[in-house]
């Protein structure tokens, strides 16, 4: 069965494609919230604004929606200038973090309320939001209130509010992170199914670089008001472009470098050896999970950036372990390793240890 | 805990409190049934006296129109006032600024009504000679009546409104409703309790108004608390006022028991309701 979102998603190229150019929004004090970002956004894209808190992920998605106006720069939706557009008229719909259930309506009534100040009938209407509730799997509840639903049915039912009205964009605030880690999970999982399903443009707001790994195509990692870096998942993760990138995906050692050569530095490690061109970069970083660890008695000879060090700190994960391992001379390296093996031939602390950073998995970065 | 030696003195405390709140009352009720003039025992002969006195009806539908005409016009008035002092507060205000709303709506409340009565006359009799028009009477009191309720109306439904999430309203524009259609498909449904209890408590207080309603009365328009209290300056106080005592307070008595019992009832198809919903 095809739902009626998925044929409308046969118009034109440009529905549900987001153009930012030089959007800024300046909050009383003078401090930049958004400042001067460009970005474009793909139709049918699952994209996400990954930052901490205060970094302007939220006033961006406001603006998009029209509840924030840009103070400088141009946004267009779908094609459409939405400088003079209010939010009633914006093909956007919003899933808000407080999810923003009206109290006086059931559930039924509140997934049917876009759809009713639009002016849509009662047999099409009442059919379009029977067939949300069964996508959704809310049917049961339709007769319920707001205040009668657990916190996952609420987050399912402020969804399908949005996605009945067949938006160009879907926003949402960070609409997982009030929920436990397992049903955020299952959510992950359903919202992906639904935006592939109906084809919809997807723009995600979350702090949670995990969530952002697992749901994305495209991320934009936000600072300060500006987006650090827009790439696929893959890209940002493994190439980040700075510190603040590397660091905000994930555990990472940040190598400080000073030129020797062309693809060679000098480190507080020793010389380190990089398949990149150095082209001017000062600082080099690599995934703990890139780091590989031997026993003392099995390191490998004559290979790069080979170093001799000592087990510090072994944090048991589950399905890793988190090491810190001592290289001498105040220098510390975290390295993850796969518990794949009976528990017991794990790495203890004050055990000696060999690790090698591979040329091809150190990123030259920016500061 | 409250040792037993304190509840024990505090209930001994409250037992003269009803007695003072309720005697008067009592008294009221026992007094109307005086006995008719030349004759013993008790009697309905005041509550007959009553009811052939076409001044008290004229004054007692003179009220309801006041009371009525007024609540709808301040529910309507105060409604809009309490939804404007919510949704579009300074956000960034500082120092008097912040306070201008509250300032506004309560100095009306905090102000004693005499001088409130008095400075109404003052205002409609200045009115009236510049212009002819706002000539003491009903519409006077009509006017005079709203302008006390709205300050109460607005603050009920502030109230309301600012212990709601504030992005109900941004979801209702995300969800295609202009200003006008999430007043009325959002705002009002919501604080829909809060402006009955607004109406309803306007009512109350046009009611019960006297002194307002005195300095702002004209000649013709004399409603049941100026009457009451012209029969009273008159001939003292009589067995027919005593009845039509006895009458309003039976009619609180009533409208209490019915609330009381029509909220019971709601409440328990509530928890019915939600119990049904748990498995």
């Amino acid at each position: 069965m095809i739902p009626p979102a998925a044929l409308a998603m046969t118009a034109p190229a440009p529905r549900g494609a987001i153009s930012l150019h030089r959007i800024s929004r300046i909050f009383a004090g003078g401090i930049p919230a958004v400042d001067r970002i460009n970005l474009d956004i793909n139709p049918g894209e699952f994209f996400t604004l990954l930052g901490p808190s205060g970094c302007g992920k939220t006033t961006l998605l406001r603006m998009i929606a029209g509840f924030e106006t840009p103070d400088e720069g141009r946004l267009l939706i779908s094609g459409r200038e939405m400088q003079d557009v209010p939010p009633h008229k914006r093909a956007v719909n919003t899933v808000f973090q407080s999810y923003a259930l009206f109290p006086h309506l059931n559930v039924e009534q509140n997934i049917g309320f876009g759809l009713r100040m639009q002016g849509v009938k009662n047999p099409e209407r009442k059919r379009r939001v029977d067939t949300i509730m069964e996508l959704m799997q809310i049917s049961p509840f339709a007769k319920r209130g707001a205040a009668q639903l657990s916190g996952g049915q609420r987050q399912r039912v402020a969804l399908a509010r949005a996605l009945v009205n067949e938006p160009e964009v879907v926003l949402l605030d960070e609409p997982l992170s009030a929920l436990d880690a397992k049903l955020r999970n299952e959510l992950q999982i359903e919202l992906l199914r639904m935006q592939k399903h109906l084809g919809m443009t997807f723009i995600f707001v979350t702090h949670d670089q995990h969530e952002a790994l697992v749901m994305s195509d495209r991320i934009g990692v936000m600072s300060k008001g500006r987006i650090q870096q827009v790439g696929a998942v893959l890209d940002v993760y493994e190439k980040p472009k700075n510190v603040f990138v590397a660091e905000f995906l994930g555990l990472s050692n940040i190598l400080v470098l000073t030129p020797t050569g062309a693809r060679t530095a000098q480190t507080p490690l020793g010389e380190l050896r990089v398949d990149e061109e150095l082209n001017g970069h000062k600082l080099a970083m690599i995934r703990p999970e890139k780091i590989w660890i031997y026993n003392d008695t099995a390191a490998p000879q004559g290979r790069p950036n080979t170093f001799m060090g000592t087990v510090h700190e072994a944090i048991y994960m589950g399905a890793s372990t988190q090491y810190r391992i001592d290289l001498g001379n105040n220098q510390f390296v975290s390295a993850y390793d796969t518990n794949n093996q009976a528990a017991e031939r794990s790495w203890r602390p004050g055990e000696k240890v060999t690790v090698e950073l591979k040329p091809e998995n150190i990123m030259l970065i920016e500061p | 805990m409250i040792p037993r030696s304190v509840r024990f003195a505090l209930s001994g405390i409250s037992w003269p409190v009803y007695v003072l709140l309720y005697t008067p009352l009592a008294l009221v009720a026992y007094y109307s049934f005086a006995p008719a003039p030349n004759s013993v025992g008790h009697s309905l002969h005041a509550y007959n006296v009553l009811l052939h006195d076409g001044d008290v009806f004229v004054a007692l539908r003179r009220s309801l129109i006041l009371a009525f005409g007024s609540a709808i016009v301040s529910t309507a008035l105060g409604t809009l006032l309490g939804y404007g002092l919510c949704r579009f507060r300074k956000r960034n205000a500082k120092g008097f600024l912040a306070h201008m709303p509250s300032l506004i709506i309560y100095t009306p409340i905090i102000m004693p009504s005499l001088v409130f009565g008095i400075s109404e006359l003052i205002f409609f009799n200045f009115v009236h000679g510049a212009t002819g028009l706002l000539a003491a009477g009903l519409g006077t009191m009509i006017i005079a009546h709203i302008t006390f309720q709205v300050p109460y109306v607005a603050l009920t439904v502030f109230a309301r409104l600012s212990g709601l999430d504030p992005y109900l309203f941004e979801a209702s524009y995300d969800l295609y409703a202009n200003g006008l259609k999430s007043f009325f498909y959002l705002v009002v449904p919501v604080v829909q309790p809060a402006i009955i209890g607004g109406f309803l408590l306007g009512i109350t207080l046009s009611i019960d108004d006297f002194t307002i309603s005195f300095f702002t009365s004209g000649p013709g328009s004399v409603t049941l608390p100026i009457y009451i209290y012209g029969a009273i300056a008159r001939k003292g106080i009589s067995p027919e006022i005593n009845a039509l005592g006895t009458l309003m307070i039976s009619t609180i008595i009533v409208m209490a028991l019915a609330h009381f019992f029509i909220t019971r009832q709601r409440e328990r198809a509530d928890q019915l309701a939600a119990r049904g919903n748990v498995s």
